[in-house]
């Protein structure tokens, strides 16, 4: 479990790591996720660009009532995140305490996972994802940014550099089944105000309140009765 | 009393496998089978890298020992250092490949082009065509007890593989010597088992073992991996030293496994709900090959058949299938909680189907006079299986309701443990004012050290910190929970004679025959109706190992095998898919339990010591991950209405209630 | 590529491939075996280091990432409270999971934790022998000292 050899670079500036971004290329913030399939040599990048070094993107602040997360913001940094309660309790599902220290919140929108808690908080909380790339910037909607199993809109080429938040509605909820404390969930949901992301039923998070769209009949069960 | 070995551990000083560094040292990684079965037509290798392949091994090359008990049968499987025409399951290694770093010789294996042609896998051990092993026992008149039956009770079982994980992987380091011999440091339960082991595999006899601190074993580390020996191989044919150690996906796909077994049990009951005979067919799933403790497992569940009852006639078959999977061995516990599952499993049927209360079926039929002969031929010496029941009862607190959204359900789970047996050795030396212990019998994490410290002090009459423990081998090693009633007692004796004969120094080989530690656990549940959800409200671990020498570290043997259980019961459960492929590759596929899952466990101890041996010993190592597996399947069975197996996920717990 | 990392207050300075872990250069680049690889892949914790202060999985880490930065070893820790409770109760077998839990609780002194709080805070780290009760039990006494 030695990770195959690759370039590593670690740009000191957002648009020198822009420069360095292509098809062969893998971006390593928090490396959480990454590193395990680097290890497994399940991802096999010709090279690394290192985002750590680049100044100025750790920020988590309010913003105009908006919550604005840059880019190497780490998972911890949402635990005492009293205005944003979803944010907090879904990250508490996330990993341990070592991993939360590490891994960053826009890593884990970015990577995907199906049955990750943050990209389905993220999705419930409307949140807008900022993405850059050599050529300009885009802003794409939570319901528009996750489009399949560990898939987002994000081409080779683009960076999310920062995922906004708006106002936390006062209803919300976070419930999720996992086999042990800090694993993928086996199923869950995020709820803030009338907006509902499901997660770990499907390729990605899906904003819905029908629990119909649940193929698999426990789930459904799990879900009806925690969120009911 | 608190453990002498901590602190060199505490500050980081421990030297595990991995930890050893020796000069010019080469490392290995494997090429490893990706198909279930599959024939493999040819090898070719990478230019400049040094490869071993089964093509490559001389005629006194072996492959691992298999070792015969009574009553067993034994197919020609033993496992081979390398694959050489088939490969038998994924993961299996076929080529060695040695390179100057770990990651580099990962680099190179991928190098290798192996020419595949898959072959049907055998997944199910129920209908696998070959066997690996076969074991039968009868005693008392069987057909007679079901004929005199009121009622004949049938339940099936199965139970699925557990993945051991010691936190510590496999590991070794061979490394030639000046006199043309080999060192390998190995990461194992016992020195000699383990060079003997490596001598047979490799067919040469000037190999000699290093045992260094040792990160967990629980069973895996009992018998060397075939990649000791192909380690072994490569040093010697390289001149260098050569490091192998595991990786957790390594782990995951050839470590050898433990349980998998489904079984049939009959049990024939009287009007009075006496026990006449029990009798059972099983089929463990042994995998691909043969390693030497391959059939222990299914063997020590065959004999602990009837566990703690008086039942005067039993018949048992073994069906150890040959699967295309990983093989298995002994895994904490290796048989008992299985015994403990299929035996406790079928009092609680009893009780379902008579209408009566397993409580009551279970005094009614423990075995109650010492010595007791069962009808397989074990010999239990000594317990109080009663007092044990009633204990966990007071500490458990049963309850049960199955109105409402909780369903809650108490269960019992009695035990028999075999434990110790064969011999130990042990010397005792009077050197400068202090007292010098040397002990066969290595340690890895149990604390030996500090208990045989304590033992010498007691029985010389001085304090334990003027007593020193060596481990230098002699002695059979570290498994079945034998330690104390083993080891421990060689060390009495050779005090005893210290003291009676007035030298400088004393040695004594200790040999006995079994002892059978038992206990009873006792665990309330709640199973959330509308979701399967399971919560495990307490659990009452009551141990009798005899006498407790060290009730500190008693007790964390209680807790850890009782965590380990608990693993069984709530999340461990390595599957395959319907072809054959592993499904527990890592720990985001395999689950072990964290400190948040725990529940509340009270443990306590009910002392009978045993006459075999001269501290009243019988062995604690293994009774938590015993007891708790039919403790709460019992539990969950109360709380459903019905028998469940394990693991106790939501899913499954909700399938069966609705 | 060169790499300088302060491991326990003492400078190391290496020549690494990028691809090695931290893991790796803390053990076999600078010798410093205390720290233990049970899974590389993030979940067991064996391999819990401090980066400058705080806990992290040095498998999930490479040492080019280290670079310039401090990083606390278990073999940087100082006896004290914290390993004096793990003795007395017993909160370790085999030993092969203690440096990390060390590392990983050496981090939390001065919070006033509760049971919960402490198996919660403990999540990260796998230990297979002692079912962890008297590591909880280790740990309240040693926050509380």
């Amino acid at each position: 479990m030695k990770p195959a050899r690759f370039e590593y670079a670690a740009p000191e500036s957002l648009d020198e790591a822009l420069g360095l971004l292509d098809e062969g290329s893998k971006a390593l913030a928090g490396g959480q996720s990454l590193v395990p399939l680097l290890n497994f040599r399940l991802a096999r990048p010709e090279r690394l660009v290192d985002l750590n070094r680049i100044p100025g993107c750790d920020h988590v602040r309010e913003e105009g009532g908006s919550l604005r997360i840059g880019m190497l913001a780490r998972q911890v940094q949402l635990t005492e995140l009293e205005a944003w309660p979803l944010l907090r309790d879904a990250v508490d599902h996330v990993g341990h305490p070592q991993t939360r220290n590490r891994g960053t919140v826009c890593g884990s929108a970015a990577h995907a996972d199906p049955a990750a808690e943050l990209p389905a908080a993220l999705l419930a909380l409307a949140a807008r994802f900022h993405v850059r790339s050599a050529s300009g910037t885009r802003v794409v909607a939570a319901e528009d940014f996750f489009v399949g199993y560990l898939t987002t809109v994000l081409e080779p080429d683009e960076l999310l550099v920062e995922i906004e938040v708006p106002p936390h509605p006062p209803q919300w909820r976070f419930v999720e089944y996992a086999r042990t404390h800090g694993d993928w969930a086996m199923v869950g949901a995020a709820v803030a105000g009338d907006r509902t992301a499901l997660f770990a039923t499907g390729d990605r998070p899906r904003l819905t309140r029908d629990l119909a769209v649940v193929d698999d009949p426990w789930k459904r069960a799990f879900l009806e009765e925690a969120l009911a | 009393m608190p453990r002498r070995e901590d602190e060199r551990v505490l500050r980081g000083q421990a030297q595990y496998l991995d930890d050893v560094h020796l000069d010019g040292m080469l490392h290995v990684a494997f090429v490893r089978s990706p198909f279930p079965r599959a024939r493999i037509g040819g090898i070719a290798k990478p230019d400049g890298v040094f490869v071993l392949t089964a093509a490559d091994l001389g005629p006194e090359v072996r492959g691992l020992p298999t070792q015969t008990l009574p009553g067993i049968e034994l197919a020609d499987a033993a496992h081979p250092v390398l694959a050489r025409d088939e490969a038998r399951y994924v993961g299996q290694a076929v080529a060695a490949v040695v390179a100057v770093s770990r990651a580099e010789a990962e680099d190179a294996a991928e190098l290798v082009e192996v020419d595949w042609e898959p072959l049907d896998a055998v997944v199910d051990p129920r209908a696998a065509p070959e066997w690996l092993y076969r074991y039968s026992g009868s005693g008392g008149d069987v057909e007679g007890g079901f004929a005199r039956a009121e009622h004949t009770i049938r339940q099936s079982f199965s139970i699925p593989r557990i993945v051991t994980s010691p936190i510590e992987t496999h590991g070794a380091i061979a490394a030639p010597r000046p006199d043309g011999g080999l060192t390998v440091w190995a990461s194992a339960q016992g020195r000699d088992r383990t060079r003997d082991q490596l001598r047979h595999a490799l067919g040469r006899d000037d190999v000699e073992v290093v045992v260094p601190d040792v990160g967990g074993a629980f069973g895996s580390k009992g018998a060397i991996a075939p990649e000791y020996a192909a380690t072994a191989l490569c040093a010697a044919a390289l001149g260098r030293p050569v490091k192998w150690t595991e990786d957790r996906l390594e782990n995951f796909l050839a470590a050898y496994q433990g349980r998998g077994l489904e079984a049939d049990v009959e049990l024939a009951v009287d009007g009075e709900g006496r026990f006449l005979a029990i009798r059972a067919r099983l089929y463990a799933d042994a995998g691909a090959y043969l390693y030497p403790t391959t059939p222990t497992p299914g063997q020590t569940t065959a004999n602990l058949l009837c566990g703690c009852y008086a039942i005067p006639a039993c018949a048992v078959e073994v069906y150890g299938a040959r699967t295309t999977k990983v093989p298995v061995g002994p895994s904490r516990g290796a048989g008992r909680p299985e015994a403990a599952l299929l035996v406790e499993g079928m009092v609680e049927e009893a009780g379902r189907q008579l209408g009566r209360d397993p409580v009551e079926l279970r005094r009614r039929n423990f075995v109650r006079e010492f010595p007791h002969r069962t009808p397989l031929g074990y010999v239990y010496d000594s317990g109080d299986f009663e007092r044990c029941l009633d204990r966990a009862l007071e500490l458990v607190r049963p309850e049960r309701s199955r109105d409402g959204e909780r369903l809650v359900g108490t269960g019992i789970g009695c035990y028999v443990e075999r434990a110790g047996g064969m011999w130990e050795t042990a010397s005792v030396a009077r050197e400068d004012g202090r007292v010098v212990v040397t002990a066969g019998s290595s340690p890895h994490g149990q604390g030996h050290a500090t208990t045989f410290a304590q033992i010498a002090a007691d029985e010389l009459g001085v304090p334990a910190e003027q007593v020193e423990v060596r481990f230098e081998g002699g002695g059979i090693g570290t498994f079945a929970s034998r330690s104390v009633a083993m080891a421990g007692s060689a060390v009495a004796l050779a005090c005893r004679k210290l003291l009676a004969e007035g030298g400088d120094s004393a040695t004594v080989r200790f040999e006995s025959d079994m002892v059978f530690s038992s206990g009873c656990y006792a665990a309330v549940v709640e199973v959330e109706r509308a979701t399967g959800r399971l919560t495990i409200l307490r659990i009452a671990a009551v141990d009798d190992c005899g006498r407790v020498v060290n009730p500190l570290l008693a007790e964390g043997q209680v807790y850890g095998g009782t965590a380990y259980g608990l693993g069984e019961c709530l999340v461990e459960e390595a599957r395959t898919d319907e072809w054959g492929n592993p499904l527990a590759t890592s720990f985001a596929s395999y689950h072990l339990l964290t400190a948040a899952e725990i529940p509340p466990v009270e443990p306590a101890f009910v002392e009978t010591p045993s006459p075999l041996n001269p501290l009243g010993a019988k062995g604690i190592g293994e009774g938590g991950s015993i007891g708790v597996l039919p403790a709460i399947a019992n539990a969950v069975g109360d709380a459903c209405g019905r028998k469940i197996d394990p693991p106790f996920g939501a899913e499954k717990l909700w399938e069966a209630i609705r | 590529m060169r790499v300088s990392v302060e491991i326990n207050g003492r400078p190391y300075e290496r020549d690494v491939e990028p691809r090695t872990l931290l893991s790796d250069f803390v053990r076999h680049d600078c010798g410093l075996t205390g720290t233990h690889v049970g899974c590389e892949h993030g979940v067991c914790g064996a391999c819990t280091v401090q980066l400058d202060g705080v806990p992290v999985r040095s498998c999930l880490l490479l040492a080019v990432q280290a670079d310039g930065r401090s990083v606390r070893t278990v073999e940087g820790l100082e006896w004290g409270p914290l390993q004096e409770a793990f003795h007395a109760h017993h909160g370790l077998q085999c030993g092969f999971c203690t440096p990390g839990i060390l590392i990983t609780v050496d981090a939390l002194r001065g919070q006033a934790l509760d049971d919960a709080q402490i198996r919660d805070a403990l999540a990260g780290n796998l230990c297979r022998c002692t079912g962890y009760v008297q590591i909880v039990e280790a740990v309240k006494e040693a926050l509380n000292a």
